[in-house]
């Protein structure tokens, strides 16, 4: 079993296996739940918080 | 514990977020880069593979320093046009001394991983000083200047440089010994240290490869280089089927 | 409005180190696309050369890359994610000497680079070519600027790290190591700029090609991305289209673009393993990247209207799409039959210009055009030579790329070409002669960029002094009354 992993030529699908775990998981924790959701998205007004008043655009 | 680590620590802990994209960012270098350091079929076992006599590799540093690299490569694929074009495919071995690889990324002139011995010491010059005037059609800047003196004083210094880096120059008896086992003592000769300058000179005034034998010129250095790569491994004497398992 | 309301902001934040960036930035440009276009025209006319050692394209195609990707690349890296930070943070930067240390560090690289160049010091290495010194020189700025980076974010008035502040931490870290490693060298004495690298043939060429796309993948990419997610919002005055898309996209980035550097050694004496691997990774980067374009694509969507009437916004999505473009083209010159063919050729050079000139140099047109009148605290001096701008840029990059798409693509043909009998069908000159219309082109293509850029840089000259000319109308009037 852990001959399998040193194997180079196995690094392909190794590499495709971690890869995939990695992202299902961002994935799910990203969108899994509705409050975090909700946390999250509020995050994209932070550029607008700031107290510049020629904010609008074409200032 | 576990429970409390969420996501909002990373996005609200400078530290959490460091790590982690130090993590991700790592990962993808460590497993493509460390094992060509520990495997031991990265680089085939072929026979003739040196390092460069001081000459060369001042030749090679004019190589260099003119960024030949930006228009030409000495990487030749395993494909029949570059056979038939270049010559047999580009080994591993065959750039284990150089530092730093020269395989390139572009070819706006030919691939030069085996130009030597293709053309003469003539052709060479004659061609480095003014392309044009042996191929009409060339782009290739003119390089006049590499008709003047080769400075050679710091030969030694390089090779000690590249001797850390792991090229087998030699500095003491035992090394040169060593050498002599398995380069031949010819070779080894050439890549004894305490003797870089002697050596550089006598080799630049009998290859004579700018024709000017009166002082050793860039030029000289330079067409040594140029002659003495892609010929050091006999490829009559390896069976291809033995290089194979090494792609 | 009153002075007064201008004026806080200013004191609030270090806009000092940012107008000096800002300015370098453009300077660079000027000069590092001058001598591209230059460069170019050598190709084409190779008179131009002079039989000088100092212009010859071998030196001077490094001083290009040096200039535009460091110096121009670099400095308008620097000004933006200072702005950022200190905007998404409402913080002033922390840092004290640091700060302008990295300003004069990074400007005596760039020059030194140049002259080490021109003057024949080179490691040999695309990208790395500056010797031992001024690599010493780029770690100790890029040392400070992860600390004035990383404290100015520790000091936040805002719980929340901003995901434009994530993607310039992960560039500053993924620079920091691969520049480190990268250039191990053993220099030949003190006192000489010449040295070796440690590492030789394949392990060399593996470490330099993770460096190489990742220099495309960080410095060029992830940087550019958080400049992205600052500018484009603010500008089209809507938020990020999907905060969530921008965390996914973020990871995924960041963890599969250092796995892609082999796909530059396809079907060479690297082992075959890894540069499959790369290529297989090359091909998945295709999600994030594109989930990334339609993140911002999407953000400009609600702004449709303001496209017909505000030329910094089609700077905008112009980038955007040359960023979509490039990064299907990449990974679609990633697999190893079409790599076969565009390797070594033109088709690489012009897919690296649809993503250096279409996306990297768009986006930053649009920020700075952005934050140029927000840092001098006036307006643009004239919206109309944006536009002119903007069309002379867009002409100069579809100018470049077509011509190095037929180029690149003819190259690769005839140098396979066989003729009845087995034989090669051209020699390697036949296919030289061959470019020339094209390398023409490419440099027309490439002096429209540069015009649009000179445009710029006038245009900014008089946005600057209009707006010193206000402070100082201002304080005449403030010190009257």
């Amino acid at each position: 079993m852990l001959e399998w992993f040193a194997n180079p030529a196995n690094s392909k699908p190794l590499g495709l296996l971690i890869f995939f775990v990695t992202f299902c998981l961002i994935v799910l924790w990203v969108y899994g739940s509705r409050k975090r959701s909700e946390r999250l998205e509020a995050h994209k007004n932070i550029p607008f918080l700031d107290d510049d008043n020629k904010d609008t655009p074409h200032g | 514990m576990f429970k409390k680590f969420t996501h909002e620590k990373i996005e609200t802990n400078a530290g959490w977020l460091i790590v982690l994209t130090m993590f991700a960012i790592s990962v993808g270098g460590l497993v493509e880069i460390a094992p060509l350091f520990l495997l031991d079929d990265t680089i085939e076992k072929v026979d003739g593979v040196r390092p460069y006599s001081p000459l060369e590799q001042r030749g090679r540093d004019i190589y260099i320093r003119e960024g030949c690299y930006t228009c030409h490569s000495q990487m030749i694929r395993p494909f029949r046009d570059e056979q038939l074009r270049y010559g047999h495919y580009s080994l591993a071995a065959e750039s284990k001394y150089d530092h730093p690889f020269q395989w390139g990324s572009k070819r706006t002139g030919p691939d030069l991983a085996r130009v030597g011995g293709k053309y003469s010491n003539e052709w060479h010059t004659q061609h480095l000083i003014q392309p044009k005037s042996v191929v009409p059609e060339s782009v290739m800047p003119n390089y006049p200047w590499l008709m003047s003196p080769l400075d050679a004083s710091d030969v030694a210094d390089r090779m000690r440089a590249l001797r850390t880096t792991g090229v087998p120059y030699s500095l003491t008896q035992a090394e040169f010994e060593k050498n002599v086992k398995q380069f031949g003592e010819d070779h080894a000769r050439m890549f004894h240290i305490p003797n870089a300058q002697t050596n550089l000179v006598s080799q630049a005034q009998a290859g004579n490869y700018d024709g000017d034998n009166t002082s050793v010129s860039e030029m000289d250095a330079l067409v040594a280089y140029l002659q003495v790569l892609g010929t050091m491994v006999d490829f009559s004497k390896i069976k291809p089927e033995d290089l194979v398992k090494f792609r | 409005m009153t002075t007064t309301a201008y004026s806080a902001p200013a004191e609030q934040y270090d806009y000092e180190i940012i107008k000096k960036f800002t300015i370098m930035a453009i300077v660079w440009a000027v000069v590092g696309m001058f001598v591209g276009v230059y460069i170019a025209s050598e190709l084409a006319w190779p008179w131009l050369n002079f039989d000088s050692p100092y212009f010859s394209f071998g030196r001077f195609r490094p001083v290009h890359t040096g200039a535009v990707i460091f110096g121009f690349g670099g400095s308008a890296l620097f000004a933006t994610s200072y702005y950022v930070v200190q905007r998404t943070c409402q913080t002033r930067l922390w840092g004290g000497g640091l700060i302008p240390f990295t300003f004069w560090g990074w400007q005596v690289v760039i020059v030194l680079a140049a002259l080490s160049y021109v003057t024949g010091y080179s490691q040999g290495r695309e990208y790395a070519e500056m010797e031992w010194p001024i690599d010493i020189l780029i770690e100790l700025v890029w040392v400070a600027y992860l600390a004035i980076y990383i404290g100015t974010l520790m000091k936040r008035k805002q719980p929340h790290i901003y995901v434009a502040n994530w993607f310039y931490v992960s560039f500053i870290l993924a620079t920091a190591l691969l520049h480190t490693f990268n250039n191990l060298a053993v220099p030949v004495g003190l006192f000489t700029l010449k040295s070796y690298s440690l590492f030789s043939g394949p392990m060399d060429a593996m470490t330099q090609w993770w460096y190489g796309h990742n220099a495309v993948g960080f410095f060029l990419t992830a940087a550019f991305l958080g400049m992205m997610y600052y500018f484009v919002p603010k500008h089209a005055g809507r938020p990020v289209y999907s905060y969530r898309l921008s965390i996914v996209h973020f990871w995924a980035l960041s963890f599969m673009y250092m796995w892609v550097g082999t796909h530059h050694l396809h079907w060479t004496a690297l082992p075959d393993w890894a540069s499959t691997l790369g290529a297989t990774f090359s091909i998945m980067l295709l999600l994030p990247s594109w989930g990334g374009m339609i993140n911002g694509i999407m953000t400009l969507s609600g702004a449709w209207d303001k496209m017909r009437t505000d030329p910094i916004m089609r700077f905008m999505i112009v980038a955007l799409s040359f960023y979509g473009m490039s990064t299907f083209e990449g990974p679609l010159m990633s697999l190893k039959d079409v790599n076969a063919l565009s390797h070594y050729t033109d088709w690489t050079v012009g897919h690296v210009h649809s993503g250096a000139l279409g996306w990297v140099a768009m986006i930053s047109f649009g920020s700075i055009y952005h934050m140029l009148p927000r840092l001098w605290n006036t307006q643009m001096y004239s919206v109309k030579l944006i536009n002119v701008h903007f069309w002379l840029a867009t002409v100069g990059v579809l100018l470049y790329i077509v011509a190095m798409w037929i180029s690149g693509i003819m190259q690769g043909l005839m140098w396979r070409a066989f003729d009845d009998f087995g034989n090669l069908q051209y020699s390697f000159v036949e296919s030289v002669a061959a470019m020339h219309p094209f390398y023409a082109m490419r440099a027309i293509g490439g002096l429209f960029f540069l015009t649009g850029m000179c445009v710029m840089a006038y245009n900014c000259y008089k946005t600057i002094r209009q707006g010193q000319a206000e402070a100082s109308n201002a304080a005449a009037v403030a010190q009257a009354a």
